[in-house]
């Protein structure tokens, strides 16, 4: 995969892709081959009582988290489908977590997502992924050509939607920048 | 008969959910348009992902027209404006169910199970905060109308 070539740049990479990031590994969680694996499964937001559990029972949300928990101590982490598989509030911590592993710890870390939501304020860099191959790259959440490969997130669509009616608000994801433009913009 | 077309939210998406709707075929990955004629009552799980909203509502429209009942389980909030009825589930237990209206008033309740609300609806709650709209828009066009009057 073209993806290696690139992670010596990039440290925390955002790949839009359908790459199939499925979660293969069964049986007991207690019986996995991890160090402190209470303070592991703490990390990913699972309490003890998941070492009991069988990994096939567990719903996409606590699979991706163990999941995870086996990557945490890699130097290249790859993670895939937080928009398919997670609510807001658990990507919100996993998006602080890795830049906690980014910052702190040098960890290269690759999301894989068909949303770029995702990317918001964590990734400096996107790739399309087809096939295998990088079909495109881009460091704008704005750059139009990005949305032909897949959906446009509310905040941007609404901002190219507003200033398409030549009304003028800055580019951001950020909610709350972009309620404060409009207060300029309508006072 | 009226045509159900329901939006289910889960925190947690878990199949266990289904059970209470054991008369529904459930599509569960990719699938074709015709193939859904066979089936009078739907559920999709968690398979809209990657769709933009334009073609969910193609999708709805075809099923409207051929009077299929539908119900879309999905952890994506924003799917919900696309329906007219709305559950939420907390883990596997209904939290609140309601018109999506309705249901989407209940920011802090949404929030506290770890839901966002989808990003027009809570734009609108925030200037409504501040004065600057009377009330909770659903699309981007009728919020832009409001402001820009």
């Amino acid at each position: 995969m073209e993806i290696s070539k690139i992670l010596n740049e990039n440290e925390l990479l955002g790949v839009i892709s359908n790459y199939d990031t499925s979660f293969k590994i069964e049986g007991y969680v207690k019986d996995l081959n991890v160090k402190n694996i209470l303070q592991a499964l703490k990390m990913v937001l699972l309490d003890d009582t998941y070492l009991d559990k069988k990994i096939e029972d567990l719903t996409l949300n606590e699979q991706f988290k163990i999941d995870l928990m086996l990557k945490i101590n890699k130097d290249i982490i790859i993670v895939g489908n937080l928009s398919k598989v997670l609510n807001y509030k658990d990507i919100e911590y996993f998006k602080k977590l890795f830049l906690k592993l980014n910052n702190d710890y040098h960890k290269k870390i690759v999301i894989i997502d068909r949303d770029v939501k995702v990317f918001f304020n964590l990734v400096k860099d996107m790739v399309v992924l087809k096939d295998k191959k990088i079909v495109y790259e881009t460091k704008d959440f704005f750059d139009n050509e990005l949305y032909q490969y897949t959906k446009i997130p509310p905040i941007i669509e609404f901002i190219k939607y507003l200033n398409s009616k030549n009304i003028k608000i800055n580019k951001t994801v950020d909610i709350y920048e972009l309620i404060k433009d409009i207060y300029r913009s309508v006072s | 008969m009226e045509v159900t077309s329901v939006t289910i939210v889960s925190t947690n998406l878990n199949k266990k959910i289904l059970d209470k709707y054991r008369d529904y075929h459930v599509i569960d990955n990719s699938f074709k348009l015709e193939e859904l004629l066979k089936y009078s009552k739907i559920i999709f799980f968690n398979v809209f992902n990657d769709l933009e909203k334009e073609k969910i509502k193609d999708i709805y429209n075809y099923l409207d027209s051929n009077k299929i009942s539908y119900i879309n389980v999905t952890n994506n909030i924003e799917e919900a404006l696309l329906t007219k009825y709305l559950i939420v589930y907390d883990k596997e237990n209904i939290l609140i169910e309601g018109p999506v209206i309705e249901v989407l008033k209940n920011d802090k309740l949404l929030k506290r199970i770890g839901l966002s609300l989808p990003f027009i609806v809570e734009l609108s709650l925030l200037l409504k905060d501040y004065g600057l709209v009377n009330e909770i828009f659903l699309n981007k066009e009728s919020l832009a109308g409001a402001l820009w009057k």
